[in-house]
């Protein structure tokens, strides 16, 4: 029972602080074990604990080849990438060793290894990555709705850090979102007004005004510039986006700090079970 | 009317099957026949672009790519627009990765842009150091001990051999750091243990998702400038005047997030219209 | 000045961290000792049982992602405490749980934590080991085996609690396309968008740090958390004094540079 509890959490507490105090301490032996000891401790774990995983897989996959569960054959491709994978690193470079040694073979053009990052692993991540674009637009399309004000305050913002960040955004004029906003105030005021009169009267003056002040002052696309779409999307990048950043940043922060320190402390210590 | 408003509810509980067609037509159309939308860079784009303008020529730039294949065509043109930048004016070019799958980018970026399009000499031009494990513990090292941490470059040739580390024992020898970033390890690791601690300038890459959380350092000039994504990869290649892959994807992510844009409309005038119908009922 | 171990830019930061570390005990000691506190309802965990009770009903099991980090990560480990919890629940309503993970540690924790839940609630006839399997390390790779198991397997509701990067909105997307309830909790600041578009209820930043508190009921976790508040309300008014001491600093030369004072190198 003393291995599967009191010496992790030993171990957790006096690993953690020293840690945490190393870092105000001028001592090169424990700046030493801070800076890279530790780090490195964790990634020799890491690295033989892989071993662990792979076994874990290879079993799980044999095992419904074996018995033949549903979905058996993806099983099949499974077990022979892993082996392809383990074969072009370690025993068929491809090449000579005067071409490249070992080690330097998995960047050097012309082996396996290179061969089968450049045509299998470099295609299936980017056309996983590239799923995103399509459910990007389906999650956009599903959750975007204008059902309060907050919600109806990330549309807009949304929609004017979509358009003004590419550079059609800095093709449409100011003039033509000024238009937008008098339209929308109309819809806005027929909505609670329900008077056509106030709203037709309201737009067609907005309108106007709009058009004469164009006229008047020849149409520049990006002025007047608190209405231009880049103009506008580097402003909402800057301010309200960088303060919301820094709170949750802030928040964060510290509430890693109280996790952590739960854990050196010992007070949680439900990760290694009650 | 009431046709019409069929056909908005219909839009709004359309299969999204439907909408990944669409999206992949909108994607794929400005690919093959190129409008050719004007690119009008940004001020963090140009901080970056006059940062490395302004350093004095052999200046010593530390270039650090941590991305993958999945995000090579936001990261990747950045590298190559950074590298030809750097090559133009004449600086030295340190490479290093603080991702595994960092390296095999940081090679092919190597491969077009030092050995095919400037025909630089390894070791005397630029040196590729290569990816330690270790994440933010490799940024430390480079800190405090380069040299303990890189015995040998990438190609297995000790680090003493080459001509161009001579003098290089941690990041303070260095002039400038660029990181070319796609999440953890990365940028911010870069600013926190490197870059503020030393007062060595920085500027970043990044996807368009990480903008967010590399925004503030920017704002606090811990960084002097962001490379934002696809649309920052393209301002630069407007800048150093020569157009690469983000500028020819420009035109499909603008048309791309209009139809987005059209969606996300549609989507409301249905909803709006099924409110106003429940309330009647 | 006499401490020649000591970094002397440091000391503020570590000034600060012992007031900020006894602020944190002073309230866990007073909840132990029976002082009560109020924590706001959280949504997000209300809908954890809810969702365990969803799929015990369906006869479909409960798919559980901690996360495609490893234990270095704080994110991880509060995955893989919540996951503790969550193995409770599964074991008191005999529902079946899935849990791919994507870092062998990862694994072994995950696999003691729900063998000792199992234990806990009094069956540990239906922990299986396999139900906490290793993947992949690889970011899109996990994403495609999680999606993959997703589909064939049909789970009632989806958890994604811990650290993810862009894989986050395929598989949020990918469990609201097969109909299942999705719970998220992350502190990945530019994930928590994709989670809040895409799931059902989310957990924000230290709302995922305190579902441990919440779920679990344990009186010095609730202190933790209240600690945690009076903690972040100390740094409010520091940044308003700042923001006013700067201001005159900057204006008038009045006052100090707080800047240099609140910097650590």
């Amino acid at each position: 029972m003393i291995w599967k509890r009191q010496i992790p959490i030993l171990i957790v507490t006096v690993v953690g602080w020293t840690t945490l105090l190393g870092w105000f301490i001028d001592q090169p032996t424990i700046q030493e074990f801070v800076n890279d000891d530790a780090t490195q401790w964790f990634d020799i774990l890491a690295s033989f604990a892989i071993i662990l995983g792979a076994l874990n897989l290879i079993k799980l996959q044999v095992q419904k080849i074996l018995y033949q569960k549903p979905g058996w054959i993806y099983s099949v491709v499974a077990v022979m990438g892993f082996l392809f994978a383990i074969t072009a690193g370690f025993f068929v470079k491809g090449v000579d060793d005067s071409v490249a040694q070992w080690g330097a073979h998995v960047t050097t053009d012309g082996t396996l290894f290179k061969w089968m990052f450049d045509y299998m692993f470099s295609p299936m991540s980017a056309t996983m990555f590239s799923l995103l674009a399509f459910f990007v637009a389906s999650a956009s399309y599903r959750a975007f709705r204008i059902r309060n004000f907050e919600a109806t305050l990330l549309l807009v913002s949304g929609i004017i850090i979509m358009c003004g960040r590419v550079p059609i955004g800095s093709v449409i004029s100011s003039w033509f979102v000024l238009y937008l906003i008098v339209l929308s105030a109309g819809i806005y005021i027929n909505v609670w007004k329900k008077d056509m009169k106030t709203t037709f009267v309201f737009v067609a003056v907005g309108i106007s005004i709009i058009t004469i002040a164009g006229f008047m002052y020849g149409w520049p696309i990006d002025k007047p510039g608190i209405f231009y779409l880049p103009a506008i999307q580097e402003w909402i990048y800057y301010y309200p986006n960088v303060a919301g950043a820094r709170s949750i940043m802030i928040g964060i922060g510290l509430g890693i700090f109280a996790t952590s320190i739960r854990y050196i402390l010992g007070i949680e210590r439900s990760y290694i079970g009650e | 009317m009431s046709k019409i408003q069929n056909t908005f509810l219909k839009i709004g509980s359309i299969d999204r099957r439907w909408i990944f067609l669409i999206i992949a037509a909108v994607v794929i159309v400005p690919l093959l026949i190129p409008v050719g939308l004007p690119i009008r860079p940004t001020d963090t784009t140009k901080n970056v672009y006059d940062s490395i303008e302004k350093l004095p020529v052999g200046s010593k730039v530390l270039l650090s790519v941590e991305y993958s294949p999945s995000t090579r065509p936001e990261n990747h043109p950045m590298t190559i627009s950074i590298l030809r930048h750097l090559f133009k004016n004449d600086h030295k070019v340190f490479i290093t990765c603080l991702w595994p799958d960092g390296q095999f980018m940081a090679q092919d970026a190597i491969n077009q842009v030092a050995k095919q399009e400037f025909n630089k000499t390894y070791g005397i031009v630029y040196v590729f150091l290569g990816f330690r494990p270790g994440n933010e513990a490799v940024v430390k090292d480079i800190v405090s001990n380069l040299r303990k941490l890189y015995t040998v470059d990438v190609y297995q040739k000790k680090i003493d051999e080459i001509p161009l580390m001579k003098g290089i024992n941690n990041f303070k020898d260095f002039d400038f750091l660029f990181s070319s970033s796609a999440g953890f390890p990365g940028t911010i690791e870069w600013v926190q243990y490197a870059s503020d601690p030393t007062g060595i300038p920085m500027a970043s890459g990044v996807t368009s998702i990480k903008v967010n959380e590399v925004m503030p350092y920017v704002q606090a000039g811990q960084m002097v400038g962001v490379l934002a994504g696809m649309p920052g990869a393209a301002e630069y290649e407007a800048l150093i005047n020569q157009k690469g892959s983000a500028t020819s994807g420009m035109d499909a992510q603008s048309v791309a997030h209009l139809v987005i844009v059209l969606f996300i409309i549609l989507g409301n005038v249905s909803f709006f219209i099924e409110r106003n119908r429940s309330k009647k009922y | 000045m006499g401490h020649p171990y000591l970094f002397e830019d440091r000391i503020v930061m570590l000034i600060t961290m012992f007031l900020m570390g006894s602020t944190l005990m002073y309230n866990v000691r007073y909840a132990q000792m029976g002082g009560e506190f109020y924590l706001r309802p959280i949504p997000g965990l209300k809908a954890v049982e809810e969702a365990v009770g969803r799929s015990t009903e369906m006869g479909r099991p409960i798919l559980y992602v901690p996360g495609i980090q490893d234990m270095d990560q704080v994110e991880t480990v509060a995955g893989v405490i919540v996951l503790g919890h969550v193995a409770k629940m599964t074991a008191r309503y005999e529902t079946s749980l899935n849990v791919p993970v994507s870092r062998s540690i990862v694994m072994k924790a995950a696999r003691e934590a729900c063998r000792e839940s199992y234990m806990i609630e009094g069956r540990p006839d239906m922990f299986n080991e396999d139900m906490v399997h290793y993947l992949t390390d690889d970011q899109f790779a996990y994403a495609a085996g999680v999606n993959g198991i997703m589909v064939r397997e049909k789970p009632a509701a989806c958890m994604y609690m811990g650290k993810f990067y862009a894989e986050s909105l395929i598989l949020a997307e990918t469990g609201n396309s097969i109909g299942a309830i999705q719970i998220a909790g992350t502190a990945s600041q530019a994930q928590i968008p994709f989670f809040v578009t895409a799931c059902d209820y989310t957990l924000i930043g230290e709302e995922f740090f305190a579902a441990s508190a919440y779920l679990s009921k344990k009186p010095e976790l609730i202190g933790g958390v209240r600690g945690q508040d009076m903690i972040k309300v100390a740094v409010i008014v520091t940044i308003i004094f700042s923001i006013i001491i700067m201001t005159l600093y900057d204006n008038t030369g009045i006052g100090f540079d707080v800047s240099k004072l609140l910097t650590i190198r």
